[in-house]
């Protein structure tokens, strides 16, 4: 009985191709943008999830004034040498103390000028970072203390201003000093946040506070625990140390953070899980447009089959029969939009994916939901219909012109 | 059961609006139809004939009095029932053959037995026997729209009887065809009374279609004015 009823849906449908294919656009629509639109998110999810990974979960970084939803604050002081020192003395359980500041500047080599970020920086920089050098070496002991100027770039800069010749040696200009190249950093491509980190230059710390940054502030400092070494341990230590230093009074609020990792992880993808969630919310609202756009058909398709209804009805079809029949042809159009919208959406989200390089991740958990909500949609809008058929006087349909 | 009438009005009223408005349909009826019969109803229209037709056909309801289907008082029953009814006992034919647009005629045929139940291979088969019995062997699977008035005609009296109703009710069977096919529909229709026993009833307002009913009842303000066997076919009833 059920095939039966499904055959004779699946012909109604057929009949009028036309407007059964624009009935089901809606829904086509609303299916396939939440599907893209959700494979898309969790694309971006799982490439900064992966980025943030390869960075390693032994890092703490530590920067002023406070950051996550809503407490973004830029008036906190910056850190000092002091700071630094202290730090190395007196927590114990660290391979490296990494303290920097960067800037942008304009890199000149011979003709070529290229606008790049600058990181002042210690050797403790590389480690922290677990970036190799490809060739020359880091900081000598007396560029760092002394301020000497000594160059290490990124894979960019080298591509930019050198070209095929060999970097290593050659003084490049930055701003109103001239610096020699002594080593060229391991390509690392895009971070999690979609910026070239092969775009940079490293010099010594002093180098950069004195010629660049104008001033002695440090403005982050990455912590690379020793293995074994509980970060959570240290992250406590660090604060502190760090409250007692800049004379936080009990009860006020840190006016810097320490962050490790996973926290990060935990920020970044919970942003784009909320974009994702956004997105996916107003897609789901063609959904429900789509499902009102069926409701409107199927009310006029129900109108203009009076006539049969009430044949039906007349050589005995019982109410429930003729209201299963309008249900039923109203949820096979739903689902066939949304079956539809699920391959549609699902092949948008590959070119999708592949077009802004990120990893293509289909949820099957989406496209159940999608299913399942396309298949309600059917229900919920086709019941009003189904029913004012089934309650039809056989009397009057049969009268209806 | 030869004693219990298989159609019984007693006393039956429908009234429709109320005070002043007040327009009864049908006025406190009488009436019984045996087995085998073949009543045509006649009247002009506004006088009730349609409305005895809906309530003989369980599609319509009595304001007042009871009506008895092989004896069983109806009163009580709900949608359901009245379409259990229907679905069981009766076959429907109309003025407008009201077949399915689009659709072949053993399709057409089929239906009842879909809302029946009956499975796919015994459809067929009852389909095309009852197609058979209407003269239209060969034309299966031609849609409604492939088919001259008098075939759809045919098509839906084969729908009414396949499933071997106790009464086949026809509502002007005739009432959009012309006079030649008028004919062959009315003695389709009076063939299948005499040969196979099925009980016919039958609203018209053309005499000469009245005339192959073997009785004939007038209705007049919502009452029986008439009602008298038709002599000239009387002879042909087999008891």
């Amino acid at each position: 009985m059920f095939l039966e009823t499904l055959k004779l849906a699946l012909r109604a449908i057929r009949r009028n191709m036309l407007r059964s294919f624009l009935t089901v656009l809606g829904i086509v629509i609303g299916v396939a943008a939440v599907i893209a639109m959700v494979t898309i998110g969790n694309g971006t999810t799982a490439q900064v999830k992966s980025e943030l990974s390869k960075l390693g979960t032994n890092m703490l970084f530590v920067r002023p004034g406070q950051f996550g939803p809503g407490r973004a604050s830029t008036t906190a002081r910056a850190f000092t040498d002091r700071d630094v020192e202290a730090i190395q003395t007196q927590i114990s359980g660290l391979r490296a103390v990494s303290p920097s500041n960067r800037s942008t500047a304009t890199a000149i080599y011979g003709g070529q000028n290229h606008s790049t970020s600058v990181t002042g920086a210690t050797n403790d920089f590389f480690i922290a970072q677990d970036w190799d050098l490809t060739e020359g070496r880091d900081f000598l002991s007396g560029e760092e203390r002394g301020g000497q100027a000594a160059c290490v770039i990124g894979q960019t800069v080298k591509k930019e201003l050198f070209g095929s010749s060999d970097p290593i040696g050659q003084q490049i200009r930055i701003g109103s000093i001239s610096c020699p190249v002594i080593g060229i950093l391991a390509a690392k491509g895009e971070s999690g946040m979609g910026s070239d980190q092969d775009d940079t230059i490293v010099m010594p710390l002093k180098v950069f506070q004195r010629r660049i940054g104008g001033s002695t502030d440090i403005s982050s400092i990455s912590l690379s625990a020793k293995d074994g070494v509980s970060t959570s341990k240290i992250q406590a230590d660090v604060e502190n140390l760090l409250r007692e230093r800049r004379k936080i009074q009990a009860g006020r609020e840190d006016d810097f953070s320490v962050n490790d990792m996973t926290q990060l992880a935990a920020t970044m993808t919970g942003t784009t899980t909320l974009l994702t969630g956004l997105l996916g919310a107003v897609a789901a609202v063609s959904l429900l447009v789509g499902g009102i756009g069926i409701m409107n058909i199927m009310l006029v398709s129900v109108t203009e089959r009076t006539r049969e209804i009430g044949i039906r009805l007349a050589i005995g079809a019982l109410e429930g029969q003729v209201l299963t029949q309008f249900l039923v042809e109203a949820v096979t159009l739903s689902l066939l939009g949304g079956v539809t919208g699920i391959v549609l959406g699902l092949g948008l989200a590959f070119l999708g994916t592949s077009l802004m390089g990120l990893p293509f991740v289909t949820s099957p958990s989406i496209i159940f939901i999608a299913f399942a909500f396309s298949a309600a949609i059917g229900m919920v809008f086709g019941y009003f219909p189904a029913r004012r058929a089934a309650q039809m006087n056989p009397i009057e349909a049969l009268r209806h012109e | 059961m030869a004693n219990i009438p298989l159609i019984e009005f007693r006393k039956v009223s429908k009234i429709y609006g109320s005070g002043e408005a007040e327009i009864r349909a049908l006025d406190g009826v009488d009436l019984t139809i045996q087995q085998h019969e073949f009543v045509a109803i006649m009247g002009p229209s506004g006088s009730g004939k349609s409305t005895a037709m809906n309530i003989i056909g369980c599609l319509d309801v009595p304001s007042a009095g009871e009506y008895l289907f092989q004896g069983v008082a109806t009163s009580g029953f709900g949608r359901a029932q009245l379409t259990m009814l229907r679905r069981h006992m009766l076959g429907f034919v109309f003025q407008g053959f009201n077949l399915l647009p689009r659709t072949s005629a053993i399709e057409n045929v089929e239906l009842p037995l879909v809302y029946r139940g009956v499975d796919a291979g015994m459809r067929r088969k009852l389909a095309r026997d009852a197609l058979a019995r209407v003269g239209l062997a060969g034309r299966e699977n031609h849609t409604t729209q492939q088919l001259s008035g008098g075939q759809q005609q045919r098509v839906a009296i084969a729908r009414a009887i396949v499933t071997q109703p106790a009464v086949l009710l026809a509502d002007e069977p005739t009432g959009n065809l012309d006079t030649k096919t008028s004919i062959e529909i009315m003695e389709l229709i009076t063939g299948l009374n005499r040969d196979q026993g099925i009980t016919v009833i039958m609203v018209t307002h053309e005499n000469d279609i009245a005339e192959y009913a073997k009785r004939i009842m007038r209705f007049v303000d919502g009452k029986i004015e008439s009602d008298r066997p038709n002599p000239e076919r009387e002879a042909t009833h087999v008891s």
